[in-house]
C-alpha cells in the first residue's frame, strides 16, 4: 500500500513521547516487547511478507525520529524495512537516534514471534493492535482463514487519521490542573549488570487458578499481582535493614481509552501509584490487597485523570518553554526525570490484560509474552499478559539480584498456584554447559 | 520436569539451576535434558556504538572558525595588541577538552586529563609570552599549575575503584596539600615563606579525614553509618 496523499509526512510527538525521547540516552531507551509463542515453528519468509503487508496500514509505526530546533518530531520513513531478525538473548537493546535505528523491530525464534517498540511511538494498547493484525496477516500467509474481528485491522483499507491523533491534547480541557507529585519511594535498585545485559525471568500461571486466588481475596487479578509485588519489595527493603523505611510504590500504567473514547494507536496512558508505607506498621497480604484495590478505585476516575492530562499537556504549551531549543529542553527534562521522575515509585507493574483474538487464531497461538525493557535506573520491572488459560508474568531489568522475582513467585506458590519459571539469566545455563559454571 | 526444592516452581527441561535462587537441579528421575531447545536464543547482540566523529568534526569546525575569524579581525582590521592570540589559545584549550574524549574513547581517563592539564599549561605560557610576563609566569603561574596538575593526576589515578569514603579522604588530603603548596609559592614569590592560613586549612582537612579513616577501617561502624545515612 502506497502512502496516501492525506497522510502527513511528519507528526508532532505526544505528551508521553516527548518525555521518552528526552530521557533517551546512548545506553537507555524506553522499549517494550510483545511476543506470541505459536503452536508451530515460525516461517521467516511468511513473517517478513506479513510485516511488509501490515506496516503500511500503520503509518504511525513507520517513522523516524528527527530533532527539530525546538522539539523532536516523527518523519515518515519511506525506506525499506523493518527487516525480520533472528531473536537475541538480550532483548530491548537501546535505539540510537543518531544511527537512524528503526523505532520498531521484529524477531523470530523457533515458535516465537516478537515485536519491540520504542515507547514514544505507542503504548501497549496501540502496539497490541498492530501485533494482533500482524499475527492475523502472518497466519493468512500460512494458509489459515482469519477474519478481521477482535480488534484486527483490515490491511487492505487505508489508515484512518484518528488512529494517529494526539488524544492527550484532545482531552486536556479540565478546569483543574492536577499534578501527580508524590513522596519519594524506596528505589528498589540493585547491582547493575554490564551494558547490553537484560535479565528476563518469566513465570507462567493458570489464569483460572489465579482468578480464583484473586477472587478469594476480593480483588481483580491486576490488583492481586500488584499487591504481591508490593509485598515482595517490602520484604526486600526490610531485609536491607534500613533504620527508616520508605514507602513502596508501584507505577501502574492505565489505558485511558475506556475512559476517554479514542481509537488512537499512539500513547494514551497515565500511571496510578498504589503505595504502602511500612513506617505505619506491618501489612498482611490481605491488607496490601485491600490498599491496592481501594487506591485503584479511588484514583482511576475520569475527572481526576483528565485534570492530570491537562496539567501535563499545559506544560508543553508554556511559550517561554516552547522557545527553548530542544537540546536545552532535553537536558532539563532528563535532569528533571533523574531527580524527580523516577523517585516516586519503586518499580513499574503493567498488565495489558487479555489478548483476545478470533476463534480461528486461538488454536494457533500457545501463549503470549510481554517484556518491559530496561529501566532508567538499575531496577527490575514487572509486566503480565494473559492468553487463553496462561498468564505470563515477566520480570526484566539490568539488575543482577533476583530477589524481587524470587519472593514474588514463592508467594504465588505459597498461595497454592502452580508456577513454571524460565529465564535468560547466565546462571540458568543448559545442562551441557553447567559444568563450567560455579 | 523438575521443581526447585527451595522455590517450589517448575523449571525448564534444560535448566541446570533454578533461575530464582540458583539451586542446582539434581533429579535422578528426570535429569536436565541437554537436547531440549532452550527457551531463549543463545546469541547476544550489541547495538552499534555511538559515532562521535560527527560531533567532533562540528566542535573542531566551531573552534577553528572562532580562532581564524578573531585572528583575521585582529591582524587585518585592528592591528596592535595581539588579543586574538588569547582567543586562539582558549579555543585550543576548549578543543583539547572536548574533542579527544570523543575520538579517543578507549584512552585511559588519566591520559585525557593529562592532555587537559597540558593544554591549560600551554595557555598560561602563551599568555605569559604575549604579555612578556616571564616573572609571574615562572614565579607563580607555572609552579601553581604544576602542583595542581600533579596532585589532581595522583588523586585521579588513586581514586579509581575506591570506596566513597576513600575518595573523600583522598580529595581532602589533596586539597590540604595543594593549599600548603599554594601558600608556599605565593610567599616565595612575595619574599619570605611564613606558613599560616594554609596550615589551618590543612589541619581542618586532616581533622575531617581522621573520622572518615576510622569509619573506613571499622566494618561494623561502616555498616552502622551506611544504615543511618542511607538515601
Amino acid at each position: 500500500m502506497e502512502p496516501c496523499a492525506s497522510q502527513p509526512s511528519w507528526y508532532h510527538l505526544d505528551n508521553a513521547a516527548m518525555m521518552y525521547s528526552a530521557i533517551q540516552r546512548g545506553n537507555y531507551s524506553a522499549l517494550y516487547r510483545f511476543s506470541a509463542v505459536m503452536t508451530d515453528p515460525v516461517d521467516p519468509q511468511c513473517l517478513q511478507r506479513a510485516i511488509d503487508k501490515t506496516l503500511p496500514r500503520f503509518p504511525g509505526f513507520q517513522v523516524k525520529i528527527r530533532r527539530g530546533f525546538f522539539w523532536y518530531y516523527f518523519e515518515r520513513d519511506d525506506g525499506p524495512g523493518p527487516v525480520l531478525q533472528r531473536d537475541i538473548r538480550n532483548p530491548c537493546q537501546p535505539v540510537r537516534f543518531q544511527n537512524h535505528d528503526k523505532l520498531i523491530r521484529f524477531f523470530y525464534y523457533e515458535k516465537r514471534i516478537s515485536m519491540e517498540v520504542f515507547h514514544a511511538l505507542a503504548d501497549g494498547g496501540g502496539a497490541l493492535v498492530l501485533f494482533k493484525t500482524l499475527l492475523a496477516v502472518y497466519l493468512r500467509e500460512m494458509g489459515h482463514a482469519v477474519p478481521n474481528t477482535h480488534g484486527i485491522l483490515d490491511v487492505t483499507q487505508p489508515p484512518q487519521p484518528e488512529e494517529w491523533e494526539d488524544a492527550y491534547a484532545r482531552y486536556a480541557h479540565s478546569r483543574v490542573h492536577l499534578s501527580m507529585s508524590e513522596p519519594k519511594a524506596y528505589a528498589c535498585t540493585g547491582t547493575p549488570e554490564p551494558f547490553y545485559t537484560l535479565n528476563v525471568t518469566m513465570g507462567f500461571v493458570s489464569v483460572r487458578e489465579l482468578h480464583a486466588a484473586a477472587k478469594g481475596h476480593g480483588a481483580s487479578i491486576t490488583e492481586y499481582l500488584a499487591a504481591i509485588l508490593l509485598q515482595s519489595i517490602l520484604i526486600r527493603q526490610r531485609r536491607e535493614g534500613h533504620r527508616r523505611e520508605l514507602p513502596v510504590s508501584l507505577a501502574a500504567p492505565i489505558n485511558l481509552r475506556p475512559y476517554f473514547p479514542s481509537t488512537t494507536l499512539r500513547n494514551f496512558i497515565l500511571t496510578v501509584r498504589p503505595s504502602i508505607n511500612p513506617e505505619l506498621g506491618d501489612y498482611t497480604l490481605d491488607e496490601i490487597i485491600a490498599q491496592v484495590h481501594h487506591h485503584m478505585r479511588l484514583h482511576i476516575t475520569r475527572q481526576e485523570m483528565q485534570a492530570v492530562i491537562t496539567k501535563n499537556v499545559s506544560l508543553q504549551h508554556i511559550l517561554p518553554l516552547q522557545l527553548v531549543p530542544s537540546p536545552v529542553k532535553n537536558f532539563a527534562m532528563d535532569l528533571g526525570y533523574r531527580i524527580a521522575g523516577s523517585r516516586p515509585y519503586s518499580t513499574t507493574f503493567t498488565n495489558p490484560g487479555i489478548f483476545q483474538v478470533p476463534e480461528e487464531m486461538e488454536s494457533l497461538i500457545h501463549h503470549m509474552e510481554v517484556v518491559l525493557g530496561q529501566s532508567y535506573t538499575p531496577r527490575v520491572n514487572c509486566a503480565a499478559i494473559s492468553f487463553g488459560d496462561i498468564m505470563e508474568i515477566t520480570f526484566a531489568g539490568t539488575v543482577r539480584e533476583s530477589d524481587v522475582e524470587r519472593e514474588f513467585f514463592r508467594t504465588l506458590v505459597r498461595e497454592g498456584l502452580h508456577v513454571k519459571v524460565t529465564s535468560n539469566r547466565k546462571e540458568c545455563v543448559p545442562c551441557h554447559t553447567a559444568s563450567t559454571v560455579e | 520436569m523438575s521443581y526447585c526444592v527451595n522455590c517450589g516452581v517448575e523449571l525448564d527441561r534444560d535448566a541446570a539451576a533454578c533461575p530464582l535462587c540458583q539451586t542446582p537441579v539434581i533429579n535422578p528421575v528426570c535429569p536436565p535434558d541437554p537436547q531440549a531447545i532452550p527457551n531463549f536464543p543463545m546469541e547476544r547482540q550489541e547495538v552499534e556504538p555511538v559515532d562521535h566523529r560527527e560531533l567532533a568534526i562540528l566542535l573542531s569546525a566551531m573552534t577553528v572558525c572562532t580562532g581564524v575569524c578573531c585572528g583575521l579581525l585582529n591582524f587585518v582590521l585592528w592591528r596592535g595588541v595581539p588579543w586574538s592570540l588569547f582567543v586562539v589559545g582558549a579555543c585550543a584549550v576548549l578543543w583539547v577538552w572536548l574533542v579527544p574524549p570523543l575520538l579517543l574513547r578507549r584512552a585511559p581517563s588519566a591520559v585525557l586529563l593529562l592532555l587537559d592539564l597540558l593544554a591549560v599549561g600551554g595557555l598560561l605560557v602563551l599568555i605569559g609570552t604575549v604579555l612578556q610576563g616571564s616573572v609571574w609566569l615562572s614565579g607563580i603561574a607555572l609552579p601553581v599549575w604544576a602542583g595542581f596538575s600533579l596532585i589532581l593526576l595522583t588523586i585521579w589515578m588513586a581514586a579509581k575503584n575506591r570506596s566513597f569514603l576513600s575518595r573523600a579522604m583522598l580529595i581532602l588530603g589533596g586539597l590540604a596539600l595543594f593549599l600548603v603548596w599554594l601558600e608556599f609559592i605565593i610567599d616565595r614569590f612575595l619574599g619570605t615563606y611564613r606558613p599560616m592560613w594554609s596550615l589551618i586549612a590543612a589541619a581542618v582537612a586532616v581533622t575531617l579525614m581522621l573520622p572518615l579513616a576510622v569509619v573506613r577501617t571499622r566494618p561494623n561502624l561502616r555498616r552502622q553509618v551506611r544504615r543511618r545515612f542511607h538515601f
